[in-house]
């Protein structure tokens, strides 16, 4: 039988990875289903678990060098109440799943599991969220968007947990979330997106768009916005056709259970188009 | 009139919303075993070996060389076997059950089997038909001779799954010969014969107990016969109590469902562009086994005109087999799909021929008097003009359609104006079940409902213990009415065809009548009733002539929508209903019926989406097969209509499926007023709709 | 096996198992309490709704060993609480309850809304209730039944 461990605190948490190439497990929302065995019989796990999701040090929300930092064991539901969290992350959890697995799932979770239809790294793409990894020894920053690798693989490495998501303070005069699912609440994306943009004296200052469920990794293009800076909004309006060509090159969805390629292709497009047209 | 209709706590509520209330998972022997089913992994083709592993002691395997008498699941025809022998017709066909007392150990022995098929050419389309039934009405050859033009669409609908919360399951022991099954059912003799004819044994060595059932809408009606022939086999040969409940993806890929129809309507219209006659061809999937798919066909076909007066039909219909799951019971029983295509075809002739939507669908309404699809007769007074001017009314229908019309709007208001008959199709009740009750008082003078109905949370047990309460005029504490046990309430039908409280409902009125006029203070009485056919009900199966249902309950949705103009979501923003169920036995459990009814029926037209890919289901769980949460339900508001049916106690006629079958054209036709495209099939998914809007259809 | 210590009901109890069990099979196995159910095993029913520290849980997907040093309250406890008689009451007078198998949870989410928002609107009630799937009612009764709860418990939560 497989030895999992429950770690006091976050110092023990990282000597037992140090030794072993433990699993790191935060509320189990996607493990748990992932592994799920015969009623009543243990989940079919191979590896070790280590149990972090009560780990109080990894739990906070605070400021810090300009910064938002997110302890990585926070939930989902005290950040969907917590004054700090920014508005377009807000926004995103406000419609994941139910408040029973919003209290039990954690932005770390989501990144690790790094579905292609994760809802909140929309939002962490779009900040330019950033994790940090830490492990007994050595400590590292990585961008999200660099962490994600691809469908439930990220550049973790076997001795290394989250421990912070770190959000850069950002303002936006307009940020817009549309979630596409099966129904209007409690739903796997088909397709979602993230728009934000700073817009100043009719100028676009900031411009960050994001896609998921369209490809196997999140989209963000950071080529394509900065195309679009310093223009007025109506430039962006009358160019529509441009900038959705830009973005069809990198949307490259599926057929699955939920929906379908065209569908999600066309979607997407209609989702940057009516946001630009917002602008 | 009678009060019946005022709500009472229902009887069962604080055992329910406690967490006290004990469903079969719930239920734990000592000792007990558990047994796990093994399938197969393709979708057709024969089994060429199969390997066990060394089985651990304890350990056994049941397959179909252990039963005693017929290898087949006793329903209509005889092609369901209880385990698979050589050929396998469906994937997640059962093969063996694994039994053990250690779940662990059971598992691991699933795991080791090998088996090892020859494979064949799986057929997934509507081509091989088993059953193929077909009647008239009037003359429709000539009246589509004499025709100045005619107009033919084809309408589709898919899956739809019970979804029920709780799985399918049964526990069972066996004490000597005697095998005892509890199980989530709704029909509890319907599983003691299956169970009889596959041990091949005396009825009185089955006894089947009717576990709480955790929702069933039909999904429970013949599908556990199955698992009960299933575990009784197994009770026999491993003679220790044993638990079998499904998985939820397993319960979602391998039980029945709504069957997926392509409907092909035809119309002649005359020179005063009525509609004189209607051609109609009714395909339903029955997946691998026919089970009860003729009996759905059937009340399908009889829908064929739904709540119009058609005065010359040619309906045909067929069950097609395919190499995927079975297909059976589902509240609505093949109305559902035929009032789709009914209602979408009025609309769409009507849009042919340039009419008022409304008008023209008002000129064809059935009333009074009418003769039935089957040529036989509406025989009580039909409300439907007034419900109809009630639901406009209520939902300012006539104005919001002005308003919606309009090009860009991306807002719909659909309506539905449909029946139900209620009870068994044609001669059923009178030839094949038979309906008996019984009723006994006790020496404290409580009066025991001694019946085979089954409350799977559509209020039964409140009802009809209601009904006994007012009939003897003595308070509902001293009436009792147990979950049906085969050992002590006689067959009385299973619950299942809006039957109820008009069929069985019916008998314990004229049953605690009989007790009434006989009533002896402190003396131990019991009564007997058995259904009879009203005299004037005839019904001929081989023409599919005469009077189908004694009694029809009729409704009318209106449905608001708005569709998003960048994604094509519908979000259903309205739902308002009215409906005639005779009488109404409890305001609130009606209510009830008809929110939840409602709530399946329009997500059937718009958001329930299962499919099947090479034969398995790809939509096989909770997260995949999309059913509405509360906040995608609309706010309802429901008007009741009283119009009682001579028969059915206090006047009360079906009202379980009713509220479902007009759902679905009530959403799509609203779709298509915001969209201003046609629909065709359902559910309309956005996808569909992007297909729509992408194309040059109107 | 590892040793799991938790409030249970508002007892302090210990369990010596696997940390990975699903805390719902603890639940209905180890600690024979029927009154959360398994629905669909996956966290998107809700019938397995238990609170944690107050809030609603699916235990069905949560592993025991997040319940270690927590609160734990299920529907046998909470049943006999004021709040609950509030909530019992606004369930049987609204007519909510049909097959029942999803209302422990229902009953659960209620508690946990109400704990969070002692006044909140439909559409918050909608939301709160968005994790329990009913598929018999429609959910408009049950919505109601929270209104009228929130109405009649004034001050309780």
């Amino acid at each position: 039988m497989v030895e999992h461990v429950i770690p006091k605190n976050l110092e023990e948490a990282l000597k037992y990875l140090n030794a072993k190439p433990y699993k790191v497990i935060a509320g189990g929302t996607d493990l748990m289903v992932q592994h799920r065995a015969w009623s009543a019989l243990s989940p079919n796990f191979k590896t070790p678990l280590l149990f972090c999701f009560n780990l109080n040090a990894l739990k906070y929300i605070k400021v810090q060098n300009d910064e938002i930092a997110i302890g990585s064991m926070t939930d989902l539901e005290t950040l969907l109440d917590h004054p700090l969290t920014p508005e377009i992350l807000r926004k995103v959890i406000s419609v994941m799943a139910s408040p029973a697995i919003r209290k039990v799932s954690t932005l770390s979770g989501n990144i690790i599991n790094a579905s292609p239809a994760a809802d909140s790294l929309l939002a962490l793409y779009a900040l330019d969220a950033k994790v940090v990894c830490r492990s007994l020894h050595t400590e590292r920053e990585v961008l999200v968007s660099e962490m994600v690798l691809g469908p439930r693989k990220t550049q973790l490495k076997a001795h290394e947990i989250i421990t912070e998501i770190r959000i850069p303070k950002t303002s936006f005069t307009h940020t817009t979330f549309v979630k596409v699912g099966g129904r209007l609440a409690d739903a796997i994306s088909k397709v979602a997106f993230v728009g934000c943009a700073q817009i100043v004296n009719n100028q676009v200052k900031d411009l960050r768009i994001v896609l998921n469920a369209v490809s196997a990794t999140l989209i963000r293009q950071k080529a394509i916005e900065s195309q679009w800076l310093n223009k007025a909004p109506n430039v962006l309006q009358s160019q529509m056709d441009t900038i959705l060509e830009a973005y069809e090159a990198y949307i490259q969805p599926i057929d699955d259970q939920r929906s379908n390629k065209y569908y999600r292709k066309q979607t997407a497009l209609n989702l940057i188009k009516q946001f630009i047209n917002t602008l | 009139m009678s009060t019946i209709n005022r709500s009472v706590p229902k009887v069962d509520a604080k055992d329910k919303i406690s967490g006290k209330m004990l469903y079969v998972s719930d239920l734990h022997i000592d000792g007990m075993y558990y047994a796990k089913t093994v399938r197969s992994t393709i979708s057709k083709g024969f089994i060429k070996s199969i390997t066990l592993p060394e089985l651990p002691e304890e350990v056994t395997v049941v397959d179909y060389r252990d039963i005693p008498g017929k290898n087949n699941v006793k329903m209509i025809f005889e092609d369901w076997p209880v385990f698979a022998e050589k050929a396998i017709s469906h994937y997640g066909e059962p093969i063996m059950l694994v039994v053990g007392p250690n779940k662990a150990i059971v598992q691991d022995v699933v795991n080791e089997i090998d088996i090892q098929y020859t494979l064949a050419e799986p057929v997934f389309d509507m081509v091989n038909s088993v059953v193929d039934y077909h009647f008239t009405k009037g003359n429709p050859e000539s009246a589509f001779k004499n025709a100045k033009r005619t107009i033919k669409y084809t309408y589709e609908t898919g899956y739809q799954e019970q979804a029920y919360i709780e799985p399918q399951g049964f526990i069972g022991t066996i004490e000597g010969n005697k095998v005892h099954l509890t199980g989530s059912i709704q029909a509890p003799y319907y599983v003691k014969n299956a169970v009889v004819e596959t041990l091949a044994c005396d009825p009185s060595d089955v006894r089947i107990v009717q576990a709480n059932v955790g929702g069933a809408f039909g999904g429970k009606e013949e599908f556990p016969s199955l698992i009960g022939c299933q575990l009784a086999v197994a009770l026999k040969k491993v003679k220790k109590p044993i638990k079998l409940i499904y998985e939820r993806e397993e319960d979602m890929e391998v039980t029945t469902k709504r069957h997926p129809a392509k409907i092909t309507m035809e119309a002649a219209i005359d020179e005063n562009h009525h509609i004189s006659a209607i051609k109609a061809h009714v395909g339903i999937d029955g997946g691998a086994f026919t089970g009860l798919s003729s009996v759905v066909l059937s009340r399908a076909m009889i829908a064929a005109t739904s709540a119009y007066t058609i005065a010359h039909l040619q309906v045909d219909g067929d069950v097609y087999l395919t190499n995927t799951v079975p297909n059976g019971a589902f509240r609505g029983f093949g109305a559902p799909q035929m009032i789709f295509a009914v209602e979408m075809f009025m609309n769409h002739i009507a849009k042919d021929l340039s009419k008022d939507l409304h008008a023209y669908r008002l000129n064809h309404l059935a009333k009074q008097h009418d003769l039935t699809t089957t040529s036989g007769t509406f025989r009580d007074p039909i409300l439907m003009p007034q419900m109809i001017e009630k639901a406009c009314e209520m939902s300012d229908y006539h104005h919001k359609k002005t308003l919606y019309e309009r090009p860009g709007s991306y807002k719909g208001i659909g309506m539905s104006w449909f029946l139900h008959g209620c009870g068994f199709t044609g001669s059923g009740e009178a030839e094949h079940i038979k309906a008996k009750v019984k009723l006994r008082k006790d020496e404290q003078d409580n009066v025991h409902l001694m019946i085979a109905a089954v409350d799977m949370g559509q209020g039964a047990k409140t009802t009809l213990m209601k009904v006994a309460a007012e009939v003897l005029k003595r308070p509902l504490e001293t009436i009792h009415f147990d979950n049906p046990d085969t050992d002590q309430v006689p067959d009385s039908g299973p619950t299942v065809a809006s039957r109820t409280a008009m069929v069985v409902g019916g008998l314990v009125a004229r049953a605690a009548k009989q007790i009434k006029d006989n009533w002896v203070d402190g003396k131990v009485q019991t009564v007997h009733e058995s259904y009879k056919q009203p005299e004037y009900m005839s019904w001929d199966q081989a023409t599919f002539t005469g009077d189908a249902y004694p009694a029809y309950s009729w409704g009318v949705n209106v449905v608001e929508v708005e569709v998003d103009k960048a994604s094509y979501e519908v979000t259903v923003k309205n739902i308002w209903s009215v409906y005639d169920v005779g009488k109404s036995l409890d305001d609130n459990i009606v209510l009830g019926q008809a929110d939840g009814g409602t709530a399946q029926g329009v997500a059937y037209g718009y958001l329930e989406v299962m499919r099947h890919k090479d034969g398995k289901i790809v939509n096989k769980n909770m997260t995949d097969y999309v059913i509405p949460t509360a906040v995608d339900m609309a706010k309802t508001e429901t008007v009741l209509f009283d119009n009682p049916f001579a028969l059915g106690p206090y006047g009360a006629k079906g009202a379980g499926e009713l509220t479902l079958v007009g759902g679905a054209p009530a959403v799509a036709t609203a779709i298509e007023m915001a969209i201003n495209k046609r629909i065709y099939k359902i559910p309309a998914t956005p996808e569909y709709l992007m297909e729509l809007i992408h194309s040059d259809n109107n | 096996m590892t040793t799991i210590k938790f409030t249970f009901n508002g007892k302090a109890i210990e369990l010596t198992t696997d940390p990975s069990r699903r805390f719902l099979d603890v639940l209905r196995n180890d600690l024979r309490h029927t009154g959360p159910k398994e629905g669909c095993g996956e966290g998107e029913c809700g019938a397995c709704a238990v609170l944690i520290n107050g809030h609603i849980v699916n235990s069905c997907i949560l592993p025991l060993a997040n319940v270690h040093q927590q609160e734990v309250m299920t529907i046998e406890a909470f049943s006999k609480t004021k709040r609950y008689a509030i909530i019992e009451e606004a369930f049987i007078h609204e007519g909510s309850v049909q097959c029942g198998i999803c209302i422990p949870g229902m009953i659960i989410a209620t508690e946990s809304l109400l704990n969070k928002n002692p006044d909140p609107t439909e559409s918050e009630i909608r939301i709160g209730l968005s994790g329990n799937l009913c598929r018999c009612t429609g959910y408009n009764m049950i919505v109601k039944a929270v209104q009228r709860a929130k109405e009649r418990g004034r001050g309780l939560w």
